[in-house]
């Protein structure tokens, strides 16, 4: 999906919320203090705007950090866990396993060692979206493609390599999809890693405006999280329609 | 069979999201607020504004001795949190009266939230910054600049670092101020030397564990040099105050008596056992030094009975807000202080 349809898909959304949200106020005839004005808004956004969009665009630039780590890293653990040897077991059972604690629950473990700066921030963005990526990965390398496998099989010459060249081959739009998906939850990812302890990103943004009941500073973040979620998504569907023109020619 | 989604089919889901939203959201207004109406409500909410520890001592006492039965109500105390904020409970009728910092009730005073005071809980604030006594040395506030400080941006620790550092015409530029976060870690670590606390709880919590390991804590009080920036107060909605004073009355004195009796030194032992049900991982001792912290907080020397509203502290804080630019312009701070016991 181009980037301009995205964009304004989400735009829409966020119009209706936020339209809502006026219509809820005025019609029930809320303060400003629970619902900010119309005007508010445009007056945060004209103060503040440049400032949180550099935010919005440093946690932009954390997350697709973070996914590329987490993809990675997903890429690699997967491939030793399709297998069904002893190695192969143990890390589809500590997936398995690990992918049920929260990462909000071991962060403050994460901060203890990382502190609150960059490292914690990539580190807790990789782990929101590598979980989801490893546990598809790990389906989609390990399903063997028996009508291509077989002839390679018969003839004694699939190995490893050839395996998953011809299970990624078949598989590409299930990789694409998946890899694009997790973009957003890289975002969140690093929003949330901010929320709890940065000093930087949209995400410490929010938790600031919180303080001090800012509704209309909350607002302008989501909108900027929307902007930059719709621009990172256009950027990695492109890239998987890169690759699969590369790979094949379409 | 597959649906067309046209845009009439739409329209029409939008204006049903919209009837739903309207409607559910004016339910619950009527059920719990609705009662802000003509007869007195039955059920009283009243929403605290941090989770059950010694800060809020008075409140359990007045939940669970039965004081607000007494005095003819039944009233829920709901726990407060990061997450919740009083006054828009108040405004939502989700609640009948709460507990909020002064400069939450200034902030939406700013705003246009009808939001009344009617008692003043905390005479200090109980927002200090704890150093390790042997490696941190201060005098007076132009000490501060020799020092690592943690401060929680956009929270009221901010407020008053930046009231006294302006007072004592200090540049914040010239601080090395530290970001902080939920975790004290960069305190034990000796990454910062002087971390906000609140005095009657992490305070003393925190100078045990510092005692523990051979360190002896001191606490950096804002107030001795001061600046008074009020704390915990008893709020309730304008439609609350006019339409039912005489509830305000009752609730207000059961509130008030309740926090007496809980701060009482014969009443001390009770306190403590009724804490201890809320916090059974604080042991006792601690507890003990919690409420008694906590008394020179609500009742310092020269206070009698808790809830008196300190009008001069009030008008500095809202100068502060006005200063920081916190708020546009001055709510007219004396509008909204309506203690009706006084």
């Amino acid at each position: 999906m181009p980037f301009i349809q995205r964009f304004l898909q989400f735009l829409g959304i966020y119009i209706t919320g936020v339209m809502t949200l006026w219509g809820v106020k005025y019609f029930f005839g809320l303060s400003d203090y629970l619902v900010p004005p119309p005007l508010e808004l445009l007056e945060v956004a004209a103060s503040d705007g440049i400032r949180d969009l550099l935010a919005a665009a440093n946690t932009m630039l954390v997350a697709v950090a973070g996914h590329f780590v987490a993809v990675l890293l997903a890429t690699f653990v997967a491939i030793i866990g399709r297998s069904s040897t002893l190695a192969g077991n143990l890390t589809r059972m500590a997936a398995f396993n690990l992918q049920a604690y929260p990462v909000v629950a071991i962060a403050p473990i994460i901060f203890l060692f990382l502190g609150d700066g960059l490292a914690s921030r990539l580190l807790i963005a990789s782990l929101i979206c590598y979980f989801p990526l490893l546990l598809s990965f790990i389906g989609i390398f390990s399903q063997p493609v028996d009508e291509v496998e077989h002839f390679f099989k018969a003839t004694g010459r699939l190995n490893i390599s050839l395996e998953l060249k011809i299970r990624t081959f078949e598989n590409l739009d299930k990789l694409i999809t998946v890899i694009v998906g997790s973009g957003t939850t890289a975002m969140v990812g690093t929003i949330v890693a901010e929320f709890l302890a940065a000093t930087q990103g949209v995400g410490y943004v929010i938790r600031k405006a919180l303080y001090q009941s800012n509704l209309a500073k909350i607002l302008i973040a989501l909108f900027l999280i929307g902007l930059f979620s719709s621009i990172y998504l256009s950027l990695l569907e492109g890239c998987g329609k890169l690759v699969k023109k590369r790979m094949i020619g379409i | 069979m597959k649906i067309p989604f046209t845009k009439k089919r739409f329209s029409i889901f939008l204006l049903l999201f919209l009837v739903f939203c309207l409607t559910s959201c004016s339910d619950s207004t009527r059920q719990k607020g609705g009662d802000q109406g003509q007869s007195q409500p039955k059920h009283i909410v009243y929403r605290l504004k941090w989770l059950f520890n010694a800060s809020v001592v008075g409140d359990i006492w007045a939940k669970e001795k039965g004081v607000f039965e007494l005095a003819g109500l039944t009233v829920e105390v709901k726990e407060g949190g990061p997450e919740q904020d009083a006054i828009k409970d108040l405004e939502l009728g989700r609640a009948h009266f709460g507990v909020a910092s002064a400069d939450q009730v200034i902030r939406a005073a700013a705003k246009g939230a009808p939001v009344l005071v009617v008692a003043q809980l905390f005479q200090k604030n109980p927002l200090q910054w704890i150093y390790r006594c042997d490696q941190v040395h201060i005098n007076s506030p132009q000490d501060l600049k020799k020092y690592r400080i943690g401060v929680t941006f956009g929270g009221n620790d901010e407020a008053i670092l930046l009231a006294l550092l302006s007072k004592y015409h200090l540049d914040p530029q010239n601080l090395d101020l530290y970001a902080v976060h939920y975790d004290f870690n960069p305190f034990w670590k000796g990454l910062v030397n002087l971390w906000p606390v609140y005095r009657n709880t992490q305070g003393i919590l925190l100078s045990h564990k510092m005692a523990k390991i051979g360190e002896k804590a001191c606490f950096f009080d804002p107030t001795r040099y001061g600046i008074k920036f009020v704390a915990n107060s008893v709020v309730t909605s304008q439609a609350i105050y006019d339409q039912h004073p005489e509830l305000v009355v009752r609730f207000v004195k059961a509130l008030l008596k309740a926090w007496a009796d809980a701060l009482s030194e014969e009443n001390l032992e009770n306190a403590v056992a009724l804490l201890k049900r809320y916090a059974p991982e604080t042991p006792k001792p601690i507890l003990e030094e919690q409420i008694r912290a906590t008394r020179t907080l609500v009742l310092p020397d020269g206070v009698a009975m808790p809830g008196m509203i300190d009008m001069a502290a009030w008008r500095q804080t809202e100068q502060i807000m006005v200063d920081q630019q916190l708020i546009d312009k001055p709510v007219k701070i004396e509008r909204l202080l309506k203690p009706p016991l006084l």
